[in-house]
């Protein structure tokens, strides 16, 4: 119920301002994380494809 | 006279204000700001990095995370502006804390009144029937006489013997007379809901409380033409003075010699605010246009009820400079120094055995200046005889019948009837405050008659009703000197209650990471090598960075369940007076008009006013900034 305008009344103050802000930046950072997670999949395929070639061209060089 | 006046006078202030620009919120805020602004311009940095190095198959599969990651950075931005653009002015009113208004003792001095058992006050009345019926004499009473009564002396109070001024005693002109002055007196200082909102009158009506502008260095000389922060001109600028509004110079003019095409670039402050003033729209405070407020007060008929709501209230609002805790001490530890002072241990010396020793549960009181304490602890090792010397002439007459006349030593406590001791007391709360023990003073053992208006005991010396009895009658308080007071332990300390967290304890580390946010951007844009070591490299920073912000979300799931709890509204109460267009005089007066408010005894309140600007905000329909703190405050 809305508090009455112009007149006294007890309240149940709220700081949704700071409950709205909190929210919002704990999503952005919940969705950051996920795709950090899809990058770090990708850098540790990348890396494993990078030895494996490193590993074949090393092969390669002994003959 | 006038100096006394200036002192009594409040010292509350308006003071400019913007929802989390201050304190803990405001780094909060900040931090939020900053990782919004780091994830958008990785976002952009991120697919083309990866694109460069044809790494990321599934980076083309997770655009539309990456719109969407975007699209929330975006909002958290908005949020924090929208919280930042609504500005305000606020007037803080509190007696108990910040202590900008003086509150005033619950009391008046008297002659000590004596008191039954259950606290009754003893009255002596006069037989007035006509002899032989009557006998003229006065006799003890504990029935309250009338105001006529009491004026005719036909009753007089009966007082302690010998007669004693003590806080809420017997005062006949302070009020009637006949109302128990107990029954108002209180040890806590009031400051009622009437006085809180007199004060937020009160400060509309302060001529001097203008907004002042200083001149800052490179101002412009005397004389030329200055602009204010719309780019309207002024003349009659002068560095000496001080004005009412921001002021720029003209500004420079453009690097190729044209006009000035963005003068809000161009410009210069040629001044700067020293005080804020009173609500006002470009220095003027008696303007006449669109202007709201809300108030809020915390009131409570019971002091340590609205100790504990004001303190809630107090960590609600760390955006609010005087309540962002900066002394180290919080709000309800200063109150608590009320409530509950720290012990201290008191030497006595002389204590009498002949009316048994101090124990452990007894209360005693200093008989001159009143301190008061209830004794916790004796301490064993120190109860000894007490050292008393007095030197005697001492006469003898020899054979020859010559008197000779000596002084000697002699040890009046040979029985070993005074004896010292230490006490631990834990020091009890007189109507006028806390008294110390003061060396010298003599102390007796206290006991209970009547009540004070909080329900805290009223104490007075042990038979001090029974001093005129006959001595079979007599009750003997026990009785000692204080030879030293010193403090011994602080009181415990109060942990947290309001959901167990404090917001500064969540902020430090937010550093921290946003450092290496942006180290991890940079080394994004430096990505030059797609070497196994700078793959590793930038895996191992992934996971920190991972870990880290799975330590942010725990701590913002720990800090919204801090701000789940919305405060009690039993001794919290708002007046929203949305957007009007009488300016500070409609404020004041529907300030003075609202109704609704008991006026309870203890009270501290915040205003806070905002004048309407020239655009909406916070993509409502309104633009006065009142009308968004009303929405987030849950007043709409």
């Amino acid at each position: 119920m809305a508090h009455p305008t112009g007149k006294w009344a007890e309240a149940e103050i709220r700081r949704d301002d700071i409950k709205d802000l909190m929210e919002k930046t704990k999503k952005l950072a919940t969705m950051y994380s996920d795709l950090l997670a899809i990058k770090r999949g990708g850098w540790e395929n990348v890396l494993r494809a990078q030895l494996k070639k490193e590993a074949k061209e090393k092969e390669k060089q002994n003959g | 006279m006038a100096e006394f006046q200036a002192l009594q006078t409040a010292t509350a202030e308006w003071k400019p204000h913007q929802i989390a620009k201050a304190g803990d919120i405001a780094s909060m805020a900040k931090a939020a700001g900053d990782l919004a602004e780091v994830v958008k311009e990785t976002l952009s940095l991120a697919s083309a990095g990866m694109e460069v190095v044809k790494l990321l198959a599934q980076l083309q599969n997770i655009n539309p995370l990456l719109i969407a990651l975007d699209a929330l950075a975006d909002e958290v931005l908005i949020a924090i502006q929208n919280i930042k653009e609504a500005g305000f002015w606020y007037l803080y009113v509190d007696p108990y804390f910040i202590r900008n208004v003086a509150a005033s003792p619950a009391f008046t001095y008297g002659f000590e009144q004596l008191r039954n058992p259950a606290g009754d006050r003893l009255w002596l009345a006069k037989d007035t029937q006509p002899p032989p019926l009557g006998t003229g004499e006065f006799k003890q009473t504990t029935t309250t006489p009338t105001q006529a009564q009491l004026d005719e002396q036909e009753v007089i109070p009966h007082l302690a013997t010998p007669r004693k001024m003590v806080a809420g005693g017997y005062n006949p002109y302070a009020g009637s007379g006949v109302a128990d002055p107990l029954a108002s007196a209180s040890p806590y200082p009031k400051f009622s809901v009437q006085q809180v909102i007199g004060e937020f009158t009160k400060a509309f009506d302060d001529e001097g409380d203008v907004p002042r502008y200083r001149r800052v260095g490179g101002a412009p000389k005397a004389g030329v033409v200055v602009y204010d922060k719309d780019g309207n001109s002024y003349s009659g600028w002068d560095p000496v003075k001080e004005f009412g509004l921001d002021l720029y110079d003209i500004g420079k003019a453009q690097e190729d010699g044209s006009i000035i095409k963005d003068y809000k670039a161009a410009r210069k402050p040629v001044n700067s605010k020293i005080s804020p003033g009173k609500p006002n729209i470009l220095g003027s405070t008696s303007y006449v246009g669109g202007s709201g407020a809300i108030a809020i007060i915390i009131a409570a008929p019971d002091f340590e009820i609205f100790a504990e709501t004001f303190d809630k209230f107090s960590k609600m609002f760390t955006d609010i400079p005087e309540f962002a805790a900066t002394t180290g001490k919080g709000l309800l530890d200063s109150l608590n120094e009320v409530l509950t002072p720290a012990n201290t241990v008191i030497k006595l010396t002389q204590v009498d055995s002949n009316y048994d020793l101090f124990e452990v549960g007894d209360i005693i009181g200093g008989q001159i200046y009143g301190g008061l304490t209830k004794v916790l602890e004796v301490n064993a090792d120190s109860v000894v005889v007490s050292t008393m010397t007095t030197q005697k002439e001492v006469m003898a007459t020899d054979d020859a019948g010559n008197i000779l006349r000596y002084v000697t030593t002699i040890n009046p406590n040979e029985d070993e009837r005074w004896v010292d001791m230490e006490i631990v007391g834990k020091p009890i709360r007189s109507v006028d405050g806390l008294n110390p023990f003061i060396t010298g003073d003599t102390v007796y053992e206290m006991e209970q008659r009547g009540t004070r208006t909080d329900g805290t005991p009223n104490y007075v010396i042990y038979g001090q009703d029974t001093v005129g009895a006959p001595p079979s009658l007599r009750k003997y308080p026990k009785v000692g000197k204080v030879s030293m007071e010193k403090l011994a332990v602080l009181p415990d300390s109060t942990p947290p209650d309001f959901g167990g967290i404090q917001i500064k304890e969540i902020i430090p580390g937010w550093g921290e990471f946003f450092q290496t946010l942006e180290n991890f951007v940079k080394q994004l844009k430096g990505m030059i090598s797609d070497s196994s070591a700078f793959i590793q490299d930038m895996i191992d920073m992934i996971k920190g960075i991972e870990a880290f912000l799975q330590y942010l979300i725990d701590a913002i799931v720990e800090f919204l369940e801090f701000f789940q709890i919305t405060l009690p509204s039993t001794g919290v109460y708002a007046l929203y007076l949305p957007n009007q267009s009488g300016g500070n005089d409609g404020i004041k007066s529907q300030l003075s008009g609202a109704g609704g408010i008991p006026d309870l005894a203890y009270a501290a309140g915040i205003l806070f006013v905002a004048t309407e600007g020239d655009v909406f905000i916070a993509g409502g329909g309104s633009k006065n900034p009142i009308d968004l703190l009303a929405l987030v405050l849950g007043l709409l």
